[in-house]
């Protein structure tokens, strides 16, 4: 049961790495901790942690607004590239994308 | 309907601190950021969570990839600089009185001191001659342009400089006598640190240029390389009381090197290939290019284990460091600087007037560009645009090229001497992206402080050097 859930997640995660101008995909809990990653170390961790606190003070920034409303998705874009947050009770998925200009 | 403010009442108290207390502050070294181990998960509920977010995930990346809702669309967050102007002119009265040149110039770690050293770079006995290395502040208050912040006395001329790139008052110079010193620009009493002395192990020439490099394996330390046109290069650690003791050490000679290009036939068998400038790369931390007297660049590695051929003393065995020989300017080679963005391309400059763009895969340069009809002494890349460098020509003009803009021409010619005297050296500012310094034959520097478009990289700046480099010559 457990190995056939490891495979898929491996297989999830690859799917989304492999899409057109993915930079790095990574997986944090909800302490900010990185639990999966396609990058090298230093930049994980630096990611990690400044996503994690940007994407809690986007989802009380929305339920602040309006207390009946919640946080589905995180996109930063900037001159280099595109960073997209899923965010979840337990995780936050991170992918980095070049997009085609 | 009105309202009225009421009137504002006010007292007078006095306070006095009665118990002082006195603390020191001291910061230290960073520590390096330790690995992350990447900890134990719940397989089943990361499944589900991405079995949650997949479809979601993939649908946005799909759009964005599509998209082009930000096409041109560009944000200015720093306030617009149009013109290149002189913040500074610095200059140290005794030097210029014994019409000293600016021979060398470094930015210190923090970006906010600059030193320059004195000394001549024209043909003649320099031997006897005293000199100095001076440093001014820029982010003190009170600076003042003929007195600088630190100013140390060398008793023989100074022909380069280089900041250590963490302590921010360690200061190594190259002297024409060949040796290597130290200094420490927070003690005015006694600066100097470490010297090489006059030993068999030193430099029998004037220093061409100093490095300082990380020692393998510890990466908060570092070692001090030099390289002189007696074709040495030599690679020194501080030790004990003052003492620079030699770690490692290479030898170029004419024999040795690849034959991957035709050169000038040398009547001799044996003879030292003198180095004039130095470089390191920003994505091999072994791998080096070295200019030299006879033109041709040589791509080096601190790996090299062949000896070197050669009957100069030395305490150490000196190896031959030579992988690659590029072809040659019409000229001595005066300055080198590997790309911070792209693993292959450096620019070499010297006495021809041209600036070479080479690959490191090939040796014929990508791309030729005349700039001065005299010597072009300094050549430097922009620590922020991977497209746009910066050269000092012997006119007397520092120019800046952006490859976006013009393969050419330079984009803008800032003169910096008005009686056309050379400048010999500049460096930008890797924390003040906007600032850059250039010493002069009058022994002037001055910081220049450039336009916006010279400090933020352009969107697909990256992508545009790459497309540069791959356009090999056939």
């Amino acid at each position: 049961m457990e190995i056939g859930e490891e495979a898929e997640v491996e297989e999830t995660l690859k799917r989304i790495q492999s899409h057109k101008g993915v930079i790095g995909t990574m997986v944090v809990n909800a302490e900010g901790i990185p639990i999966r990653t396609t990058l090298d170390n230093s930049t994980t961790v630096q990611y990690a942690g400044l996503l994690h606190h940007l994407t809690m003070k986007a989802k009380s920034t929305v339920r602040d607004i309006d207390p009946q409303n919640d946080l589905t998705f995180l996109r930063i874009r900037s001159k280099k590239h595109e960073i997209m947050v899923a965010p979840d009770k337990e995780y936050l998925l991170i992918v980095i994308q070049n997009p085609c200009e | 309907k009105s309202c009225q403010t009421a009137s504002i009442a006010t007292a007078n108290a006095s306070a006095q601190a009665r118990n002082h207390v006195d603390a020191q502050v001291q910061t230290e070294a960073p520590v390096p950021v330790s690995v992350q181990p990447l900890s134990r998960y719940n397989v089943p509920r990361l499944a589900a969570f991405l079995r949650r977010v997949e479809a979601m995930v993939i649908r946005e990346l799909n759009k964005n990839w599509q998209s082009h809702a930000f096409d041109g669309f560009e944000v200015n967050w720093t306030e617009q600089q149009q013109m290149v102007s002189c913040l500074y002119t610095l200059g140290y009265p005794p030097a210029q009185a014994q019409g000293l040149h600016v021979t060398g110039i470094s930015w210190n770690s923090t970006g906010s001191v600059v030193a320059c050293a004195y000394g001549r770079l024209d043909h003649g006995d320099w031997s006897t001659l005293k000199s100095f290395v001076c440093a001014w502040n820029l982010d003190r208050r009170g600076l003042s342009p003929r007195q600088p912040s630190a100013v140390v006395e060398v008793p023989s001329a100074v022909l380069c400089l280089a900041f250590h790139p963490t302590q921010p008052s360690h200061v190594a110079g190259g002297l024409y006598s060949g040796e290597v010193l130290v200094w420490d620009l927070s003690r005015p009493e006694d600066p100097l640190l470490w010297r090489t002395g006059l030993t068999d192990d030193t430099h029998t020439d004037p220093v061409s240029q100093v490095v300082w490099l990380p020692e393998p394996g510890h990466s908060h330390r570092f070692q001090v390389l030099s390289v002189a046109t007696d074709g040495k290069v030599l690679l020194w650690r501080g030790v004990g009381a003052g003492q620079l003791q030699l770690t490692e050490g290479f030898a170029l000679v004419m024999q040795q090197l690849p034959r991957s290009t035709k050169l000038k036939k040398h009547p001799q068998g044996e003879t030292e290939v003198g180095a004039t400038a130095v470089a390191f790369s920003s994505f091999d931390p072994r791998l080096f290019i070295l200019g030299t007297e006879g033109g041709f660049p040589l791509k080096c590695s601190l790996a090299a284990g062949e000896a070197a051929l050669t009957r100069m003393p030395s305490s150490v065995p000196l190896r031959a460091p030579a992988q690659f020989t590029f072809s040659p300017h019409g000229g001595p080679i005066y300055a080198v600087s590997c790309s911070p963005f792209h693993r292959n391309l450096f620019l070499s400059a010297g006495t021809d007037g041209h600036v070479h763009l080479y690959s490191m895969l090939q040796a014929p340069p990508l791309t030729s560009l005349q700039l001065s009809l005299k010597y072009l002494f300094a050549v430097r890349w922009s620590p922020v645009r991977p497209l746009v460098f910066a050269a000092a020509s012997g006119e007397g003009d520092v120019q800046l090229f952006d490859l976006q803009k013009s393969s050419q021409k330079p984009t803008v010619l800032i003169k910096q001497t008005q009686d056309e005297s050379p400048v010999y050296c500049l460096e930008f500012n890797s924390q003040q992206t906007q600032l850059l310094a250039a010493g002069d034959a009058q022994g002037t520097v001055k910081v220049w402080q450039l336009s916006t478009e010279f400090t933020e990289q352009g969107p697909r700046e990256a992508e545009d050097l790459d497309r540069l480099a791959a356009e090999v010559a056939t």
